[in-house]
């Protein structure tokens, strides 16, 4: 059907206030710089044109008639694709303070139609759920002051690493020491890691960034940071420095990357700290990935040993594993096998209440060195709107009953839980952690808090930027466009990355100098939480306190 | 009172039975004893907070503790007071001392002089854990101080506030430490002297560790006797004297602490020391990514680092007049010359796309042109037909000399004469086969004098025939042989002969109707057709509305068009047939024809004398070679072409009418078309069709202009009106509102287009607001990624 229209609509036609993001412009600021929109990543900014007519009304004269006063603004796109997605660069280059995006306390009605052409909604970020979680809201409320020891965060030593790997019960650990028999690695890092986040869906400014803070914190401040290298390899100089002993390698269902790291095996300085088995992860569960064939810059193709400018899927499953003893048997044992068995391997797991089945498993098998489950609020570089925000099960009640499971077993101190998704996601990551680690963590991982705490990835759960699925991040965190990922610079993550652990490290020592502990991480240690909420008490089995 | 006896009383702490007395009746017992002593010998027996709050600066009191001290020995002791404990004292010696002197000869356990503020506590052996802890000076008073003949115990001085410690390391508890394990913690204020080795152990962000100052040096030199004194051990003087062998841990001030707080090491040392050298001294990415560049750029970056640039697309884009019309005539061209004063460039270059601008322009087309004409938006669109009519007089343009080249057109319609038009203007020989007695087909034989008027009819015809190589053969009526022989005499034949058979049905009495050829061809001849009073027209499209119109000029009182389906009739002839009264019937399907006239499906009747009927014509093509396929669609035979004209047969092309039934200017671009082609062939050039791509109406700027209240009847108001859609008007607007001067315009040689200037923006000052293409009324500018 062939129409005219005079002005256009469609079914997906909006009006600028129908938008999640409104730009608030003031013409009365603005110089006409043009920053802003050279600045916006997505276009949705523009200079326009107005013409306003004044009529000339005099009842009593004949000269009637109109005339124009033309004026210009800077006017924010209504097509879907060029929305506004209130990442705020236009209002971070603004000299005049004349431009910024507001977020729409009205129903926006961009969610009805982001699925154009077929193509569900997709997006980076994590879960978008503002508003306290589950984990913000636990308090630590068994405060030692004249019961016990007082403790001095300020003033007195803590231990507040932790064990990543198989711990054997004493005995055994005895009886194989004596005997000369194979003990399990172990390493002890500090209880937040950097959590998987691959080269690739970072940039190599971020990547870098981040690894060069973690050898920072090591080697100067004595914090024994680990990162988490996600699936897509190492550049090999890394593989063969001395840094790699702070990197947990990832292999997952694409397996990107593990030529590079299988050649570089014999001129290792030193072992990796742990290699991470990804079977799923919070933010899609049961979802694979996909790095955009524009993200496959001739280095990503280097790295993961693959051709420039391809589509790189990691599928959701691994593709010839067909149950969790054959993973387990197959996948843990090579890779402890390549590494001599001097390295923990782990597999990172979706949360999911299937996740017990797994640990279970695990239990029996004498080359698992722990278990990392990653829960629905965990972030992602690219996942299915429909995935990150509906999928998977948080990560609270999750760890506590795996956690629970393994101590009627008796096997609480053997292998380690390592818990994700949505750690500091209101910022407070070391409360979030130091509540995970209480209800039986041994560590968290932690990603989207570090690319917004070093980088400052303008990612929020009000859908604020969230673009890192199509290589425009804004700040140059998960861009292999140079033009985007050289505004960052790895000196600056580098330094934030230390600022961070030393800042997590103090807040830890502040939960934990109140309950009474100092030497060891108070993992499991649920008689010190509270809640306010008595269902979540009761499912979390913790106090329920108001 | 001159001279007062020296008192003193003895104090026990025991009963008569030789038990211990409470803390609270010896206090008593005390304090009334000091109410009225000099000296107290206390022989106290574990009591604690011995001394607290006794003597004064006006009344001194001495308070000997001969047995065992309680805790808090000296506690809130108050200036004039000296406590001398004969043996060791248990935990927190001179707490929250304010000014007495305590003097412990033996050793003193944990906490001493925790929250002092004052006064003076000298240990003549060692302490325990957290001495001089919290420790206050305020600086109306003097400073609290803390002698000890040995050493001290762990966490020692922790945040002490003004309080000074002298450790003076003599017969140590432990010979390795004089100071105990992370002493300093907290400190903001004070110092300590000590002598003797540490473990090293003290807080470094709290305390600095030097050798002691001259001041600091004349300080404890001047006191250390006293403090020997005191404890009974002036012989260790010398030995204590040895300057080399004292060291003092100071407060660290907060201002001093905040330049401190950079970090252990700043992290661009770190990368050079540790980070590069981790992979032997570079990048890391140095081996699998050679040449990667980087380092730290800005958000806003002009060059390279700009994620799009501007580009200057002049007339990369189609106006809508040149897209829509058939010919492709650049409207805005024309008007940028009438804009320019160049009034006679523009007619002839309009004469070089078409030889009816009067005609077909100005009055019989539609101007398909103008219907998307984006002026429209704003007011009105651009009226052609006043371009077209100003062109009326004007002279032939210039033709090139002949070429050589003969091509023959049968048809002298309006598709004929296009291509004999091109042809001829550009050196070929054209020659017309007409079968009829005049040139023009359906335009001359069927179009009403009242809807083209014969005096712009015939000045256009005289200005086509005035027009070099042009050949007409009027009366000319060809066969398959004739066009076989044309073939061998031309470098090629052209068919554009038209649709002159007119469409008929069969229902009963169809021998009574008129076709409306033959009704209009005849109404404009000497003989019209005789015309009843009522006339009915079976078909009512714009040929239906041309009968109509002639049929009431011939005698018509009533004129009904009827139609089947809605009436397809719009425009000039629909507007012209209404004038003279003529009504619309639909649907209404024929049954019959009778000499009453028409009879419908339901019966009723349709008085008519004249039944006309218009429902189209068809070609008639008995002379076309069987070399030239044909495509039959519903029921008629028409030429199968190319895109540009070709047939099966490849020395014949055909155009107009006969190819796909059209408007008039359909017929003269196919013309143009089909002769371009020519004109490209006989030079060995590759043809190309007219490709260019619409211009998006929401590139162009639309609210530079302002609504004009009427259309214009000139053509100079339709040029002062033209938005030149894709095509600069050289109106420096770019140049203006670029924020960074990026963007400037020279002078270029012309290219085909003539356009002697270009805009361009330089890369070295371009930043990419896109504020060029955002401001430019034509929609030149655009941003794309490099």
């Amino acid at each position: 059907m062939v129409s005219v229209r005079s002005i256009y609509t469609s079914p997906s036609s909006l009006t600028y206030h129908d938008l999640p993001w409104i730009i608030e412009h003031r013409e009365d600021r603005c110089t006409l710089c043009g920053r802003c929109t050279a600045a916006c990543p997505v276009g949705a900014i523009y200079l326009t044109y107005r013409r306003q007519r004044m009529p000339k009304l005099d009842v009593l004269q004949k000269k009637r008639g109109n005339e124009y006063r033309h004026f210009t603004g800077i006017r924010q796109h209504t097509v879907i694709e060029k929305r506004c997605i209130g990442c705020g660069m236009c209002a971070s280059v603004c000299p005049n303070e004349a431009i910024g995006p507001h977020v729409n306390d009205n129903e926006h009605r961009s969610a009805f139609l982001l699925n154009q052409k077929g193509d569900a909604y997709k997006r980076g970020g994590r879960r978008n759920a503002p508003g306290k979680t589950v984990l913000d809201r636990i308090s630590f409320g068994r405060i030692s002051m004249l019961t016990d020891p007082a403790l001095d965060a300020g003033r007195h030593e803590f231990n507040i690493n932790t064990i990543l790997g198989r711990v054997l019960p004493p005995e055994e650990f005895l009886r194989r020491k004596l005997t000369g028999e194979w003990i399990p690695p172990t390493r002890e890092i500090f209880p937040f890691i950097i959590g998987s986040m691959s080269f690739g869906a970072l940039s190599p400014n971020m990547w870098l960034g981040l690894l060069q803070g973690v050898a920072y914190c090591n080697e100067v401040l004595g914090i024994p940071v680990v990162m988490a290298t996600g699936e897509g390899g190492c550049p090999p100089w890394v593989l063969k420095s001395p840094f790699l002993k702070y990197i947990i390698l990832q292999i997952a269902s694409g397996y990107f990357g593990w030529d590079e790291i299988i050649r570089a095996i014999p001129d290792m300085q030193c072992d990796p700290a742990a290699i991470e088995i990804k079977y799923g992860q919070g933010a899609k569960p049961g979802d694979g990935g996909l790095l955009m064939w524009f993200k496959v810059s001739k280095l990503i193709a280097r790295l993961r040993g693959v051709p420039e400018g391809v589509d790189l899927p990691s599928p959701p499953v691994h593709q010839t594993l067909y149950s969790i003893e054959e993973s387990v048997m197959k996948m843990i044992q090579t890779m402890s096998m390549a590494f001599g068995f001097r390295v923990p391997v782990y597999p990172k797991i979706s949360g999911s209440t299937s996740a017990k089945s797994v640990l279970n498993n695990l239990v029996r098998n004498p080359y698992a060195g722990g278990l990392l489950i990653d829960g629905i609020d965990g972030g992602t570089g690219a996942a299915y709107n429909v995935s990150m925000d509906a999928t998977g099960h948080p990560i609270a009640s999750n760890l506590r009953e795996c956690y629970l499971d393994l101590v009627r077993q008796g096997r609480q101190n053997e292998i380690p839980l390592f818990a994700a998704g949505g750690v500091g996601k209101n910022g407070n990551v070391a409360q979030n952690g130091m509540a995970l680690v209480m209800l039986g963590a041994s560590g968290v991982h932690i990603g989207k808090y570090i690319m917004q705490a070093t980088a400052g990835c303008l990612g929020n759960e009000m859908g604020r930027c969230n673009v890192c699925n199509v290589g425009l991040c804004p700040k140059g965190i998960t861009s292999q466009n140079p033009k985007l990922y050289r505004r960052l610079d790895p000196d600056d993550v580098a330094q934030r990355v230390a600022d961070v652990f030393m800042a997590i490290r103090t807040e830890v020592k502040k939960i934990m100098a109140p309950l009474g502990r100092s030497q060891s991480l108070p993992i499991g240690m649920s008689d010190a939480l509270g809640v306010d909420d008595k269902a979540i008490a009761e499912r979390l089995q913790i106090n329920y306190i108001c | 009172m001159s001279e007062t006896k020296h008192t003193i009383l003895t104090v026990r702490g025991r009963d008569d039975n030789n038990l211990r007395i409470s803390s609270k009746l010896f206090e008593e017992e005390v304090r009334g004893a000091a109410a009225v002593a000099d000296e107290l010998i206390l022989e106290s027996y574990g009591q604690h907070n011995i001394g607290l709050r006794l003597g004064s600066v006006d009344k001194p009191l001495t308070i000997r503790v001969k047995g065992p001290a309680g805790q808090r020995l000296g506690c809130m002791g108050l200036k004039g007071a000296t406590i001398i404990c004969e043996g060791s004292a248990s935990d927190d010696v001179g707490y929250l001392n304010i000014g007495a002197d305590v003097v412990v000869k033996g050793d003193a356990t944990n906490g001493v002089c925790n929250a002092m503020a004052g006064g003076r506590v000298m240990i003549g052996g060692s302490i325990g854990a957290r001495g001089l802890t919290m420790t206050k000076w305020n600086p109306d008073y003097e400073r609290p101080e803390m002698w000890v003949l040995g050493s001290v115990g762990d966490t020692f001085a922790e945040f002490n506030c003004g309080g000074v410690g002298v450790v003076c390391g003599f017969n140590p508890k432990n010979p390795a430490n004089v100071l105990g394990y992370r002493p300093c913690v907290g400190m903001v204020g004070g110092k300590i002297f000590f002598r003797g080795p540490i473990d090293d152990s003290y807080a470094k962000t709290n305390a600095k560790l030097t050798p002691p100052s001259d001041e600091e040096w004349q300080w404890l030199s001047e006191r250390l006797p006293e403090f020997l004194d005191k404890i009974g051990r002036s012989e260790l003087l010398a030995a204590l004297s040895a300057r080399a062998e004292w060291n003092v841990l100071a407060a660290i001030t907060p201002q001093e602490r905040a330049l401190m707080f950079s970090g252990p090491m700043p992290m661009a040392e770190f990368r050079r020391r540790i980070w590069d050298q981790g992979f032997g001294g570079g990048d890391p990415l140095r081996d699998v990514a050679p040449g990667l560049e980087r380092s730290l750029i800005g958000v806003i970056e002009p060059g390279e680092f700009r994620r799009k640039k501007p580009f200057w697309a002049n007339r990369d884009a189609a106006a809508p007049c040149t897209f829509y019309c058939p010919i492709h005539i650049p409207t805005i061209d024309r008007l940028r010359m009438l804009r320019e004063g160049r009034n006679d460039e523009a007619y002839e270059m309009l004469l070089r796309y078409t030889p009816f601008p009067a005609s077909v322009c100005g009055t019989i087309c539609p101007n398909l042109c103008i219907q998307n004409c984006s002026r429209e938006k704003i007011d009105y669109s651009i009226d052609a037909s006043v371009l077209g009519r100003s062109v009326q007089t004007a002279e032939p343009p210039q033709a090139l000399p002949a070429t050589g080249k003969r091509v023959a057109i049968i048809g002298g319609g309006p598709a004929g004469m296009a291509v004999a038009w091109h042809l001829a203007l550009n050196g070929v020989e054209a020659h017309i086969f007409e079968r009829d007695q005049q040139l023009g087909g359906k335009l001359a034989q069927t179009i009403p004098w009242e809807r083209l008027s014969r005096a712009v009819w015939d000045v256009e015809i005289s200005r086509f025939l005035k027009t070099k190589n042009l050949h007409v053969n009027l009366g000319a009526s060809l066969s398959k042989d004739k066009v076989e022989e044309l073939k061998k005499q031309f470098d090629y034949v052209v068919v554009a002969v038209g649709t002159h058979q007119p469409r008929t049905l069969s229902f009963p009495g169809h021998e009574r109707v008129i076709p409306a050829l033959e009704y209009l061809k005849a109404a404009k001849s000497d003989k019209p057709m005789a015309t009843g009073k009522q006339v009915v027209v079976i078909g009512a499209g714009n040929v239906g509305c041309d009968v109509a119109a002639e049929a009431y000029r011939l005698g018509a009182d009533q004129v009904v068009l009827v139609d089947i389906q809605k009436p397809l009739a719009f425009g000039k002839e629909r507007a012209a047939a209404e004038a003279l009264g003529a009504t619309f019937k639909w649907p209404f399907m024929t049954r019959e024809v009778t000499a009453e006239g028409l009879i419908g499906a339901d019966g009723v009747l349709l008085p008519a004398q004249t039944v006309i009927i218009s429902i189209g014509d068809i070609p008639s093509l008995p002379f076309l070679p069987d070399s030239v396929d044909v495509v039959k669609v519903a029921g008629a035979s028409w030429i199968k072409t190319d895109e540009a004209g070709r047939t099966s047969d490849d020395k014949i092309l055909a155009v107009g009418d006969v190819e796909r039934p059209g408007l008039a200017t359909n017929a003269l671009g196919a013309g143009k078309r089909t002769a371009e082609y020519l004109l490209a062939a006989f030079k060995g050039e590759q043809w190309t069709p007219f490709r260019q791509r619409l211009i998006n109406y929401e590139d162009l700027t639309l609210a530079h202009y302002d609504p004009c209240t009427d259309r214009g009847t000139t053509d100079d108001q339709q040029a002062a009106r033209c938005l030149s859609c894709g095509s600069c008007r050289d109106c420096h607007l770019c140049e203006t509102i670029c924020p960074t001067g990026a963007i400037f315009r020279r002078e270029i040689t012309p290219g085909p287009d003539g356009v002697d200037y270009e805009y361009v923006s330089d890369d070295d000052k371009c930043i990419a607001c896109g504020f060029c293409a955002d401001t430019c009324p034509c929609g030149i500018w655009v941003l794309r990624p490099f």
